[in-house]
């Protein structure tokens, strides 16, 4: 059997699993940036209380193995009466940790921008909330895309961690082809080739992003 | 019948003993990628494309794949194979130590990229060979520019050492869901190795930033390192 038609026989299945990653980055994604956009802002016009919140997520979720927050969260709550869905726990794990990523590539953008936008927007009679929405986040999202895109991608091959909570994701359909064909290094093979094509899809979406967004300068 | 604190208190020697591999597998990885990180980079940045197409490939494979795919392509996909036997430890070595490799290889192309040409040129000019200008004048520098991303590449590496245990090594994960299953715990045990983790990341950063610190000449090299983790 050649690598084509292990290829064309696992298909369906592959479908599949595909679908469920795409499900878990879909959703895990945005919220991640959302988590980092607002952490990243807390951390810079927080107050006291918000900036020590926003710190110690950052900290503690990106000196932990996003496998540990994945057991803590789908093997660890139980103990508290708290269930989540496979699902539900790699969405939240996936989210929690990139967001906490995001969140230092948003505060170095904010502190990129020159202080003088705030004093100039300031100045014209707009109020800090205003000059933050409509003159610092705009400058914001564009500085902090590369870093952030990074993430995104880092995100869709991490997403493979949600086999070990039992979500039968991409990697998942892997192991029970590769079980069931004895054709482990073809199987995984293939499956990595899957990822790397989303890898490349996403980086020249977020490209294609980038240079949309680009100012002219 | 033990209460399940004590069980937890008697679990902490086996914990330690994992966190001994998984530094081991840290170390290891490590220095594997920085013996083949550093000719790797150069290679970008001097070798001729013919070199380059097949590197093109490694990189592509290395960092492209996510690290359980690597894992079960190296130790069920090659291990499968006739006549080839490979114990797990092995394996994670082999994968962590080449995926880091993948990493390192770009941070110091980036590092070599960063030195100004005129370095070079001044090195020619006071009638340096080309190597001896590599090795006394580029690689101290660019070994100071890649420095900030080492330590990102050290905490990189040691979160993806909590994937050995997927392929049965016995390392600080696969002691904890051992004794998170005996004493039913699983919170307070997965927390225990959070907090562990959590250390061993920070700990090992504030020691490459330590590190950092000694080296660096007032002038030359990156002025104020870009942090991140």
């Amino acid at each position: 059997m050649s690598l084509v038609s292990l290829f064309l026989d696992s298909a369906p299945q592959l479908g599949h699993g595909l679908l469920v990653t795409l499900r878990l980055i879909l959703v895990a994604a945005p919220l991640g940036l959302v988590l980092g956009l607002l952490c990243g802002l807390s951390c810079v016009y927080g107050n006291r209380l918000l900036r020590t919140l926003a710190f110690a997520y950052q900290l503690s979720f990106r000196g932990v193995p996003l496998i540990v927050l994945l057991f803590i969260l789908y093997y660890g709550l139980p103990h508290i009466g708290i269930r989540l869905t496979p699902f539900a726990a790699a969405t939240l794990g996936f989210a929690l940790c990139s967001g906490a990523y995001h969140s230092e590539y948003v505060r170095g953008a904010i502190l990129s921008v020159p202080d003088g936008q705030m004093d100039a927007g300031r100045s014209i009679g707009m109020s800090t909330r205003q000059t933050v929405f409509h003159i610092i986040l705009p400058q914001v999202f564009r500085k902090a895309l590369p870093g952030c895109g990074n993430e995104i991608v880092y995100l869709i091959k991490y997403s493979s961690l949600a086999y070990l909570v039992t979500l039968v994701d991409l990697t998942g359909q892997a192991r029970l082809i590769a079980n069931a064909s004895f054709r482990f290094f073809e199987t995984f093979f293939i499956v990595g080739l899957i990822y790397v094509a989303l890898v490349s899809l996403a980086t020249s979406l977020l490209q294609l992003l980038e240079r949309r967004l680009r100012l002219p300068t | 019948m033990m209460s399940s604190t004590a069980m937890i208190w008697s679990g902490l020697p086996t914990l330690c003993r994992g966190m001994g591999i998984s530094l081991l597998l840290v170390a290891s990885s490590l220095s594997a990628g920085l013996l083949l990180g550093v000719p790797l980079g150069v290679a970008h940045v001097y070798a001729p494309r013919i070199v380059r197409m097949p590197l093109w490939i490694f990189d592509q494979i290395f960092r492209g794949f996510p690290t359980i795919v690597l894992l079960f392509l190296v130790y069920f996909g090659v291990g499968s194979l006739p006549s080839v036997s490979i114990q797990p430890i092995v394996a994670v070595i082999l994968v962590l130590g080449l995926r880091s490799a993948a990493y390192q290889a770009q941070i110091y192309r980036g590092a070599l990229e960063m030195i100004d040409r005129g370095q070079s040129e001044a090195a020619r000019a006071l009638g340096f060979t080309l190597t001896r200008t590599i090795v006394s004048i580029l690689i101290p520098q660019a070994a100071r520019y890649a420095l900030p991303s080492l330590s990102n590449e050290y905490s990189i590496l040691l979160k993806d050492t909590a994937l050995a245990f997927t392929v049965g090594v016995i390392d600080l994960m696969s002691r904890a869901k051992f004794l998170a299953m005996r004493s039913r715990e699983t919170l307070i045990v997965y927390l225990l190795v959070a907090a562990i983790y959590f250390v061993l990341t920070h700990g090992g950063i504030a020691l490459f930033r330590a590190v950092e610190r000694g080296v660096a000449i007032p002038g030359i090299g990156p002025q104020r390192a870009r942090r991140q983790l």
